[in-house]
């Protein structure tokens, strides 16, 4: 690692201390002010004691923000697609007008208009663009986008297989590298010519002529998350989104879910043996010498393992082994995966204890959190879990009480941080504030 | 669907004869009648070795690669950079020499462009030979060295594109700087952003421009295939592939590389092989898709005798060979694995292919014995390219006879040289199609 010696000899938590320690002194933020460095630093202790299963001084509170900041300032999704400086310039009065808040972040998953339109990814509707002009989030298109006998070309040959069959599916811009050779260039010089063809040559000269946008794009949102840490608000999307479960990734990506629950049946071999091959390859390419980033948390939304989809038996034989692989290669690395189980975890509960102490996040959605907390609480920081549908219908009274409840249930002894069911995605300050507010009023750990 | 599916259902001999039937009538306008019979007679001649049949004669492979440009008075160098040239010389040839088939220029590279991408791994006149070199030269090298195995078995065409090509060419070395698709999710972002580096995008446009160029040249390449068919001859090599275990020792690891992984490292090697063993098909079914012969051209290097021994060369050689050859077959296509240097100790090895299914060519061999042994498969060869080269037309008309001798009875024989002759006497080239002719007749029963 990058400037500290004997990385490989350390132990996952000297790993993360050194993590945490970036994480509580980001050599690349330079605070406005000593308040917004204390408060900073404050935050950040805040959750990592959380994450610690130690206690901070308050429950820490990931709100559930969203890109709720879009409708409070009179926007909208589809709006901030085409004009990202107004949302930023909304994302920075809702951080003034809101104030005390343990983490913020800029505008997330709006992509840029002008690219989504040209792209149109099959797999991605958008406001505008497969969805209501007014729809206020992205939404993805599941699909057999990979056919069941295609598992072997897959695992034997996945960014050709990605490359020449799998974008050119999901992706009109890229019909045309179906027409790409493999990259059998090791033949001789006969690929290059392959790169004549109009239709490949039409694309490339799009991407190109987009990518300058994107690069634009890109920057501007983490200029956006450095003028927000440089005020005191430390980031969640350290790691960013690395990877999420590799039976997701066959669920949600390429089999669907109707391909991937008779694949359960019919190839659970095969499933099996891509599962494991999607796991070395995420380590390989994602996880192993990741660099030191704005933190060390890995947010990983999980989907097809919840109560619903499959039974315990399935969870313990599908979903979870490689699961549990990808979270021990990232905490080995210092990192801390924060799953977030979409849907019900209650039958889970008990098959997800078997990983390092403090080593995972677990957040939930609609889970039991009294359950969570007597079952993985010695295990796990647990997150969650006020309601969306609260968040968004209930008034202030209500969500104070329910965010009351969730500090008596999990609160003590640490290991808590509340937080919502799932992100809104409307103006609800009200209700964001009476979640803040119930932290500091019932949230306080006494010293000992 | 139901197509593909039919398609998906025939066996090997069915959909070979679809392309044998695609080779006899490839759809374009004969410049003459005669020009068209012709054309029949000499693609059935190949057709009926391949079946074990006897044609009417024994048909010839004129046995030349880069011979056209110095044969009609130019060189490799100037035919490399000019196209035109490149053209006439090669349908002059053609002309001059009433052959059964036509080797087309498409191994002659473009000068231009391997300047253009600054292509590292390959010599050619003017560059790194004398001006007046009459062939190119590949320069071997350990390109991949033996820790990044697993990054190839992991990911073949994730790590042909980011650590093979970069080193093979100046202007590919970007290409370093790409992020990995290995385990790519759907948005595309990431995908498309790596082209606002100015690194990236210069080799996309480096490339770009060289695939105008090279355009260029196969406009070239292709009109003299065009022009030759239309005269009435066929090229032989439909479409080229290669035995995975020279994938790895010619182009990745090098003869000493692959030398010493065979006892360091045999079972990565084995892997690598394995993974590159549907690359080989599916290079040898396009580049074949794209011609009308369905013959798809083998050349090997590192499995002749000398270089290994038996026990090593069933071991490490020719299993992969043979399910590249396997693969092809079942394509219905037909392999033609031209064995360069010995294979005289391997002869037991290579039987086991199905019956009629490939042309074994062969340089160095005993064809009485190979004959014996290969009985099931027609085989091609071999007049010593010294004698093609150094020897009298006389000379090489005798050779011709007793190979035909040897081999022709019954059918399933070739007759060509044991390499390809870059320079020498064109008679010795006429010596051999009249010896065709004259001693290569079959009874016709």
């Amino acid at each position: 690692m990058e400037g500290i010696p004997n990385w490989d000899k350390m132990t996952w938590q000297e790993k993360r201390e050194e993590r945490f320690k970036r994480w509580l002194n980001p050599p690349d933020v330079k605070f406005v002010s000593e308040e917004a460095e204390k408060l900073y630093k404050q935050r950040v202790t805040r959750l990592m004691k959380a994450i610690k299963l130690e206690e901070p001084d308050r429950v820490p509170v990931m709100l559930p923000t969203g890109n709720s900041p879009a409708y409070w300032g009179g926007s909208s999704f589809r709006e901030l697609m085409y004009d990202y400086k107004k949302g930023h310039e909304i994302w920075k009065k809702f951080m003034v007008a809101f104030g005390d808040m343990d983490i913020f972040s800029g505008p997330a998953f709006i992509p840029c208009g002008q690219i989504a339109e040209v792209v149109r990814s099959r797999q991605q509707a958008l406001p505008g663009l497969g969805l209501p002009d007014d729809a206020y989030m992205n939404q993805f298109v599941e699909g057999e986008y990979m056919t069941a006998d295609e598992y072997d070309r897959y695992m034997m040959d996945p960014t050709d297989y990605n490359l020449r069959v799998m974008m050119p599916r999901t992706t009109p811009l890229f019909e045309s590298f179906s027409k790409l050779p493999p990259f059998s260039a090791i033949m001789g010089n006969f690929w290059v010519m392959a790169l004549a063809d109009p239709d490949i040559r039409r694309t490339f000269e799009t991407i190109m002529s987009l990518s300058d946008t994107q690069m634009e794009w890109t920057l501007a949102g983490m200029e956006i998350n450095q003028y927000i840490r440089e005020r005191g608000y430390p980031s969640l999307w350290g790691g960013g989104i690395m990877a999420g479960a590799p039976f997701d990734h066959f669920a949600d990506a390429l089999r669907g879910t109707r391909g991937i629950v008779l694949d359960m049946f019919r190839r659970p071999k095969k499933l099996h043996e891509a599962m494991e091959r999607q796991l070395q390859w995420t380590i390989e390419t994602n996880i192993k010498n990741f660099p030191m980033s704005a933190s060390p948390i890995c947010v990983m939304p999980l989907h097809k393992g919840d109560d619903t989809f499959m039974s315990d038996r399935q969870f313990e034989e599908f979903y979870w082994p490689t699961l549990r692989g990808l979270f021990l290669a990232m905490i080995d690395e210092g990192l801390v995966p924060l799953p977030f189980a979409e849907g019900r975890y209650n039958n889970r509960l008990k098959q997800i204890a078997d990983t390092p102490k403090s080593g995972v996040v677990w957040w939930f959605d609609q889970t039991d959190m009294k359950a969570a907390k007597r079952i993985i609480g010695d295990v796990c920081c647990i997150a969650g879990n006020v309601p969306a549908s609260l968040m968004l219908t209930g008034t202030p009274a209500q969500v104070k009480e329910t965010c009351r409840r969730l500090i008596a249930d999990c609160a003590p002894g640490g290991g808590f941080i509340m937080a919502g069911g799932a992100h809104i995605d409307a103006d609800r300050i009200d209700n964001l504030k009476a979640m803040m507010d119930a932290a500091k009023e019932y949230g306080v750990y006494k010293k000992k | 669907m139901t197509a593909a599916k039919e398609r998906a259902d025939l066996t090997w001999q069915e959909k070979r004869e679809e392309r044998f039937k695609r080779w006899l009538s490839p759809g374009v306008s004969f410049e003459s009648a005669a020009a068209e019979k012709l054309y029949r007679e000499r693609v059935t001649r190949f057709i009926k070795a391949i079946k074990l049949e006897e044609p009417d004669r024994v048909p010839v492979i004129t046995p030349v690669q880069y011979f056209p440009a110095v044969y009609a008075g130019s060189s490799l160098k100037k035919v490399m950079y000019d196209y035109d040239e490149l053209k006439r010389t090669w349908l002059k040839f053609l002309r001059d020499f009433d052959g059964d088939s036509f080797i087309p220029p498409s191994l002659v590279f473009p000068g231009k462009v391997l300047d253009m991408l600054d292509y590292k791994i390959q010599k050619w006149p003017g560059h790194g030979l004398p001006d007046n070199a009459p062939s190119q030269q590949f320069i071997e090298g350990e390109y991949m060295p033996p820790e990044e195995y697993d990054a190839l078995i992991s990911d073949p065409a994730d790590y042909l594109q980011r650590y093979f090509l970069p080193r093979s060419a100046g202007a590919l070395e970007p290409f370093r700087k790409m992020s990995p698709l290995t385990p790519f999710v759907a948005i595309p972002v990431g995908y498309i952003i790596q082209f606002a580096d100015p690194a990236i995008r210069g080799a996309y446009e480096t490339i770009f421009a060289a695939a105008q160029e090279a355009l260029k040249w196969a406009a070239a390449v292709g009109e003299a295939g065009q022009a030759a068919l239309s005269a009435g001859f066929s090229n032989v090599w439909g479409g080229m592939s290669q035995a995975p275990f020279d994938m790895v020792g010619d182009f990745l690891r090098g003869t000493r590389g692959i030398m010493m992984d065979m006892f360091r490292r045999p079972d990565k090697l084995h892997e690598a092989m394995a993974r590159l063993v549907p690359v080989a098909v599916s290079y040898g079914v396009d580049s074949a898709n794209a011609s009308e012969c369905p013959i798809v051209f083998i050349p090997l290097h590192k499995g002749t005798g000398g270089f290994m021994s038996n026990p090593q060369f069933e071991e490490f050689y020719w299993p992969t060979l043979r399910e590249v050859m396997l693969g092809l077959v079942n394509e219905g296509l037909v392999p033609m694995p031209f064995a360069e240097g010995n294979y005289q100790p391997r002869l037991d090895a290579i039987k086991d292919i199905p019956r009629g299914s490939t042309i074994w060519f062969f340089e160095h061999m005993d064809m009485a014995e190979a004959r014996k042994k290969l009985g099931h498969l027609c085989i091609a060869g071999n007049v010593p390219v010294s004698l093609m080269c150094t020897g009298r037309p006389e000379e090489v008309k005798e050779r011709c006879r007793r190979l035909i001798e040897i081999c022709a009875p019954g059918g399933g024989y070739i007759l060509t040289a044991g390499a390809y002759m870059d320079i020498g006497n064109p008679d010795n080239l006429h010596a051999m199609l009249s010896a065709a002719k004259e001693y290569g007749r079959y009874g016709g029963k």
